[in-house]
């Protein structure tokens, strides 16, 4: 029997240099197969001309074993093939039942029957979601499930995932790998993006790894370990260096002190503090009032006005009123969104780190110096490796995970003495993961207070020379990482 | 070249083959086109939009707009002329003008950046309120003209320099000036970063609302030279102009050379490229008589034609479409 879809040979380049090149994949009915690489492999790129988002530059695509061209994913669509993107497509002020039935004419006459169809429909997948809800107000998972079931109702054989399980909590995360196995068990085959390794080797029933635009392996997911995996996507071994940690540094003086902190229903009574010298962890599930505190601190959202509680940044009550004045007291808040607010999409790596440059609190003058952008373009892409086709490129062109290395340079460069991250690691390979760790590490042993805020248990502990718990807009426990277990730390996220 | 220009690079080098061929084929067929007294008038004429164009092209590039301008041009200009007339002493009734159009600026400013109303809503009613205002309370009389003793002002827009009509040389100093201003300062980076992303630029730091304050203020200031050239080039200023379709074909200027109107694309240069090609087309079809009305479908057949052409040679990509941005 043909594969689904298979590809020979397959390439892309942008402008001459190659993001895929001579790739050959097959995907086999019913199957789950993981697509893993280092950031900017060409993961996304390989699954887009699959998706007829982009088109090859050479090779061939077989769907069915007929060789087919899609100019664009509507055509790809009718041969049933879908690509949900991290970035949802939904309509977030319409209602789920509307956008499942987004472009179905018949359906706009008869608006009761529009809901009674999508609540059967739902039910037939077995997805928990309301089909009056609103899609702004639902959480990730729920925007996923909506996102698949349109897929399904499009008659979708085959559902392109990329990195869909960054923005979940782990209960979340179960839900859907529970999910997409009833998919396969309906015959829908899976391609899974994946960073998270653990998750490959468990859900998928095959594996193939991209290294630098290049196919390295195809196996049955039972023949990889994680170290083979990390091999054959870094072409070296690095398993030494992975989630090694020193003994927790000790506490300097307080840099960030934050009492009774509040913000409507998502920030209540907040209360903590941050030591410079030292990395702070805050863990809690999606929606507990991390990244809203966050965003008080560095100014970037405003506390309520009574009671609103107060900020200390080294001994000085603080109100910032908008993010310039936190940055010139040297408060640098690294967004977890890095599309919607992180970088300057039509710039290249160099202006996006010179903003982060003329921006910062040490930087006067008027007229800008050309040559130093260069070198400090030049300094930051060895330092994390930031890789790209071309020096020049935009950053809208780079891959993901090379997307959120700017981000963080940007900041960086900026020189602040208490940094707070969130997400840090959002989409990032594990290479580069050892990489932002290090350099993380590095800026607490160089005496910043260093927040990390991320709903990876495991990298909260490996970084965290502290742990607090965040829970329903406050923080209701801390650790120290010596002490501290997965099990315990998800109890008090969770109770 | 830079990563913001290569954006607009295709649209740019669109427009201007386009200019060339009309200059070229309205050389060959039109009788009077390719003359020296013509081709003076077109530079001359099409130098004051090109300034009007750069300071447009300020205000989008940093993501806003400033519909105000062409009312302000004509009411803050005609005000000093009335003034001037009125035995005011002309330099004195400049600074006046001058103080005039900067309080435009400096509330729409306020209005845009304070206030947050959008900056097309907030100009379009400042430049309503600008004109009905100066139209009732400053001036009288619709056509002021230039007192005829000031010889030095009527020099400002009125004479040429070795053969060279001076509006010719304003546009050329003012567009190279504000060239520099984005291309090499801190406030032209911020301006381009706020067009680019206003989100990151916030959280990046920039000084968001003294950067658009300070934005409109420069417009204001441009729209007043523009005023200064056109009034002292033919000797009044008709504030009739703030009715008219002036401010479209600013606009027109802006974004047919490249300078998109979502922000953060673009430079002095696409506007250059824009003048040029509306210059010459505007000038070509009075030469041939055509109607006012037809004219403006014209120039919006060829607006259009730009704008599809540059989207089938640089298509967005999908998942950067998807995130709706305008
Ligand atoms: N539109 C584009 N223009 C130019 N180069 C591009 C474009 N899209 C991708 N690239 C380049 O192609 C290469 C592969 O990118 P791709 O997005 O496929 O990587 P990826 O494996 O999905 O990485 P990540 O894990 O970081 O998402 C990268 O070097 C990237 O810079
Ligand atoms: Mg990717």
């Amino acid at each position: 029997m043909t594969a689904l879809i298979e590809t020979r040979s397959i390439s892309k380049a942008y402008r001459g240099v190659p993001a895929v090149n001579q790739v050959s994949f097959t995907l086999e009915r019913g199957e789950i197969h993981a697509l893993l690489g280092e950031n900017g492999a060409g993961k996304s790129t390989l699954t887009k001309m699959m998706a007829g988002v982009v088109q090859p530059t050479g090779g061939e695509l077989l769907v069915d074993g007929r060789a087919v061209t899609y100019a664009n994913p509507a055509e790809a669509l009718r041969d049933g093939i879908v690509m949900v993107f991290q970035e949802t497509s939904l309509v977030p002020s319409m209602t789920v039942a509307q956008n499942l039935y987004l472009g179905d004419e018949s359906f706009f006459n008869r608006l009761r029957g529009l809901y009674i169809a999508a609540q059967q429909f739902l039910q037939s997948l077995n997805f928990n979601v309301d089909p009056w809800a609103t899609v702004a107000t639902l959480g990730a998972a729920k925007k996923q499930m909506v996102e698949i079931a349109r897929a399904v109702r499009q008659n979708a054989r085959v559902i392109i995932f990329d990195e869909p399980t960054a923005s979940l909590t782990p209960e979340e995360k179960h839900h859907f790998f529970a999910l997409i196995r009833r998919l396969t068990a309906r015959g829908v085959s899976i391609v899974f993006i994946s960073h998270a390794l653990e998750e490959a080797l468990q859900i998928s029933d095959r594996i193939t790894i991209l290294r630098d635009g290049e196919h390295v392996s195809t196996d049955l997911a039972a023949n990889f370990s994680r170290e083979r995996i990390i091999r054959e996507m870094v072409g070296r071994d690095l398993t030494g260096a992975l989630y090694s940690r020193s003994r927790a540094r000790l506490p300097g003086k307080p840099a960030l002190d934050v009492r009774n902190l509040s913000m409507g229903q998502a920030v209540r009574n907040n209360s903590f503090t941050v030591y410079s010298g030292q990395v702070t962890g805050v863990f809690g599930l999606i929606g507990s009032g991390r990244t809203e505190t966050a965003k008080i601190v560095a100014g970037i959202l405003k506390r309520d006005f009574f009671h609103g509680g107060e900020v200390r940044i080294g001994a000085d009550p603080v109100r910032y009123r908008v993010p310039r004045a936190a940055i010139l007291d040297g408060v640098c808040y690294v967004t977890e969104d890095r599309k919607l607010e992180g970088f300057f999409e039509t710039m290249s790596i160099a202006e996006n780190l010179q903003m982060g440059e003329l921006t910062a609190r040490s930087h006067s003058g008027f007229v800008l110096r050309m040559a130093e952008m260069q070198t400090l373009a030049d300094e930051w892409r060895n330092r994390l490796a930031i890789r790209s086709g071309d020096a020049d490129a935009r950053v809208i062109e780079l891959s993901g995970g090379n997307q959120q290395k700017v981000v963080i340079a940007k900041s960086l460069v900026q020189k602040p003495s208490v940094i707070i991250f969130d997400e840090p690691t959002r989409g990032v390979d594990v290479g580069a993961i050892a990489e932002i760790h290090a350099l993380i590490n590095r800026l607490a042993d160089d005496g910043l207070a260093v927040m990390v805020i991320s709903s990876y248990l495991p990298e909260i502990l490996n970084l965290s020379d502290r742990i607090l718990v965040s829970q329903r807009g406050r923080i209701v426990e801390e650790f120290s990482p010596e002490t501290a277990t997965q099990e315990n730390i998800m109890y008090a996220a969770v109770h | 070249m830079s990563s913001a220009d290569r954006a607009a690079f295709s649209q740019e080098k669109i427009v201007l083959t386009i200019a060339a061929a009309m200059f070229v084929a309205f050389s060959l067929l039109l009788d009077g086109f390719f003359t020296a007294g013509n081709i003076v008038s077109l530079v001359q004429n099409v130098s004051i939009l090109g300034v009007l164009g750069v300071g447009m092209a300020l205000t989008i590039i940093g993501r806003g707009i400033d519909l105000s301008m062409v009312a302000n041009m004509a009411i803050s200009v005609a005000w000093v002329l009335f003034l001037a007339n009125g035995g005011t002493p002309l330099p004195l009734a400049i600074l006046c003008g001058l103080a005039f159009c900067l309080t435009v600026g400096l509330l729409n400013g306020i209005l845009i950046a304070y206030l947050e109303i959008p900056a097309i809503f907030a100009t379009l009613a400042m430049g309503t309120a600008v004109y009905g205002f100066g139209q009732s309370m400053l001036i009288e009389g619709d056509v002021i003209f230039v007192p005829r003793t000031e010889a030095w002002f009527k020099a400002i827009g009125g004479s040429t320099i070795m053969g060279i009509p001076s509006p010719v040389i304003w546009f050329a100093a003012i567009g190279a000036a504000v060239a520099a201003l984005l291309g090499f300062t801190r406030p032209g980076r911020f301006i381009f970063g706020m067009g680019d992303n206003p989100l990151a630029a916030r959280i990046t730091g920039v000084p968001m609302r003294p950067m658009m304050v300070a934005q409109y203020v420069a417009s204001s200031l441009i729209a007043f030279a523009a005023g200064v050239f056109t009034a002292t080039l033919v000797d009044s200023m008709n504030t009739r102009v703030a009715a008219s379709t002036l401010i479209y074909d600013v606009i027109l200027v802006a974004v047919i050379g490249g300078i998109g109107l979502s922000g953060g694309k673009g430079g002095v240069r696409n506007v250059v490229v824009g003048t040029l090609l509306i210059g010459t087309l505007l000038n070509g079809m009075t030469i041939m008589d055509v109607p006012y009305t037809v004219q403006n479908i014209v120039k919006s057949l060829i607006l259009l034609v730009a704008i599809v052409t540059d989207s089938i040679l640089n298509p967005r990509d999908e998942q950067t479409s998807q995130q709706g941005d305008i």
